[in-house]
């Protein structure tokens, strides 16, 4: 299929745009929860999105009586869930001795299991507009509309612009938070914010890729970008432009193949770039590593060789 | 044995063995390793029907505790390259390998007739639907007898190793220096996590498992200093929350699992909160006592 015969097809035209956003914000904002040692909060954010959108849903179709499909109701209720199971994560390793790990399985597996749970309550009653409300657990890239693209530009554009205004403060936050501190920044207030662009950067590409896959969307590109480069503001670009080609290939590549699902053909791409990162990049990878090992060791055994022949001479 | 008696034993049975070894993954900072082996279960299960062609067959487990110790030494082998940071290692490998599961089952491979969502979700009534009958007398559901079969290999793994694994978990360096070879009983024990999780999976679904094993042990964690002490509380907590989440569930006409991690989620915040303000207490006594010393 050409090029031209792919973007002229609107539902072609829909994935192609609406994953490359998902996965340009995600991995432009992934690099701050990389750099906070701290990626795999983004997984449980994509779990807890699950009781957020259903949250949102059942609010939106008994409270308010509107349409329970509406995205930017789903993308609040997630956001306000999604942060409000990272603050509970953060919250009680401070508060008590479990570590941030501990602390995350919890607070995933708590949120997700009340998901279920809101979900089995959802399936039985009767709502109008449930259908699809399923697709949150593995995403389906080929039902998003304009209206949804629109809405997760809007949003995805609202948190990058977060993160230029703030990126003074999150870089300072990032690498030397006591500094930060004694400098008069809220080291939680920054925290909150950091971690709410980040809930939204995962938020918007549940419904497309699936809670489960998104975690990769905001882990790969920045563990891939931080082989090449040495820079905050260079990894971020980077990583965001890892983001959106490997979406944009995966998604073409999911179309051009057929019956292949988009979220894990991208994730397998984003993978794909990751591992040539790691094995390739010309400062940090494993080949040149090797190669400048190899090379210090010939160096060092040539500089003892020369080193001990004056020695060994000067016995005989 | 009645149906509802067969299932709440399973559901008992499932949670003691997972929550046994869950004590030393929460005490050797895995617990979200959990998370990226439940995930690499449904590639595992997939290639191992391929070799298999049998839903129930023991290549199954086998292949997708294969899967899971996968996620782990590479988790490992990244790690240790040093060329990526904090807990990226463990978000890298488990989305790669589930991708090419959801593919694989998708192209019909191997003619696979799974549903990815009972997977991710499972139910613990489905699981025991299957019941055992010897000589026309039900023994209640066959897949008691696995988690039973599960449960006694970690106990005997757990009772065998107790001090080896005590020593790694606590002061690696210290270990080491014993000659006890660190690097090849972790390897054993995350694949005995694998199993666990891959057998536990049927009943409680892959992200939910993750409940069985973290956070009875977290619960523990937080009301004991001694690891007798704590193990002791994790099966307490355990056996009462399969128990509860199984008649909240029930009431409720939702997945068991779900019902069970939304029980231990409850216990572990109420415990959270009952530490937290015994300790603001402590604290506030201890102060006054210094105020009003002389």
């Amino acid at each position: 299929m050409s090029l031209i015969e792919f973007l002229g097809n609107h539902t072609y035209r829909m994935v192609f745009f609406g994953t490359m956003t998902i996965g340009l914000v995600a991995g432009a904002l992934g690099s701050f929860a990389y750099l906070r040692k701290q990626s795999l909060i983004s997984d449980v954010i994509s779990h807890a999105a699950l009781p957020g959108t259903l949250l949102a849903f059942l609010t939106a179709v008994v409270v308010l009586g509107a349409d329970g499909r509406n995205m930017i109701a789903l993308i609040i209720g997630a956001v306000i869930v999604g942060t409000l199971a990272v603050l509970f994560a953060n919250g009680v390793t401070r508060v008590s001795k479990i570590r941030i790990d501990t602390a995350m399985a919890v607070s995933l597996t708590v949120f997700f299991g009340g998901g279920m749970l809101l979900m089995r309550i959802i399936a039985n009653g009767a709502f109008p507009g449930k259908g699809g409300i399923q697709d949150y657990l593995f995403g389906n890239a080929s039902v998003i509309t304009i209206a949804d693209l629109t809405t997760s530009i809007t949003v995805g554009a609202l948190a990058l612009a977060l993160m230029l205004v703030f990126w003074k403060e999150f870089a300072l936050h990032t690498f030397d938070p006591d500094h930060s501190t004694v400098l008069g920044f809220r080291a939680r207030t920054i925290d909150t914010l950091m971690f709410a662009t980040i809930v939204i950067a995962t938020v918007i590409g549940v419904k497309a890729v699936g809670l489960v896959l998104m975690v990769a969307f905001v882990v790969t590109p920045p563990a891939a970008a931080r082989q090449w480069t040495r820079t905050l503001p260079g990894m971020v670009a980077l990583s965001g432009l890892f983001g959106a080609v490997g979406s944009g290939v995966g998604a073409y590549l999911s179309i051009v193949l057929g019956r292949v699902p988009t979220g894990p053909l991208i994730v397998l791409t984003l993978f794909a770039i990751f591992l040539v990162s790691l094995l390739f990049s010309p400062r940090r990878s494993i080949i040149t590593r090797a190669i400048s090992r190899t090379r210090a060791r010939a160096a060092l055994k040539r500089e003892l060789l020369l080193a001990s022949a004056p020695a060994e001479g000067a016995l005989r | 044995m009645s149906f509802v008696l067969g299932t709440t034993l399973l559901a008992v049975v499932t949670a003691l063995a997972c929550a046994l070894p869950g004590v030393f993954v929460v005490l050797r900072k895995n617990s979200m390793l959990v998370d990226a082996i439940s995930h690499a279960v449904l590639p595992g299960i997939v290639v191992g029907y391929f070799f298999a062609h049998n839903l129930d067959s023991p290549l199954l487990i086998l292949g997708a505790a294969l899967a899971g110790l996968i996620v782990v030494l590479g988790s490992e082998w990244l790690s240790r390259t040093g060329l990526l940071t904090g807990d990226a290692s463990q978000g890298l490998i488990f989305p790669a390998l589930f991708s090419g599961g959801v593919i694989l089952v998708t192209l019909n491979f191997a003619n696979v007739h799974l549903d990815t969502h009972a997977v991710l979700v499972g139910d613990l009534n489905l699981a025991a639907w299957e019941q055992l009958i010897i000589g026309g007398v039900s023994w209640g559901p066959v897949y008691l007898y696995v988690m039973l079969a599960v449960l006694l290999v970690n106990l005997a793994f757990l009772g065998l190793f107790y001090s080896k694994l005590k020593v790694t978990t606590f002061d690696a360096q210290f270990a080491t220096s014993l000659g006890i070879r660190s690097g090849l009983l972790n390897t054993a024990f995350m694949f005995l996590v694998s199993v666990t999780v891959t057998a536990a999976f049927n009943a409680a679904g892959a992200i939910l498992v993750i409940a069985l094993v973290v956070v009875p042990a977290a619960t523990a964690y937080l009301l004991s200093t001694r690891l007798p002490v704590m193990i002791a509380l994790t099966a307490g907590i355990a056996v009462t929350g399969a128990l509860a989440g199984f008649w909240v569930a029930y009431v409720l006409d939702a997945a068991t699992s779900a019902g069970m991690s939304v029980f231990y989620g409850v216990v572990f915040s109420v415990v959270l909160v009952a530490t937290r303000l015994r300790q603001r207490r402590h604290r506030n006594v201890r102060e006054y006592a210094v105020a009003s010393s002389p």
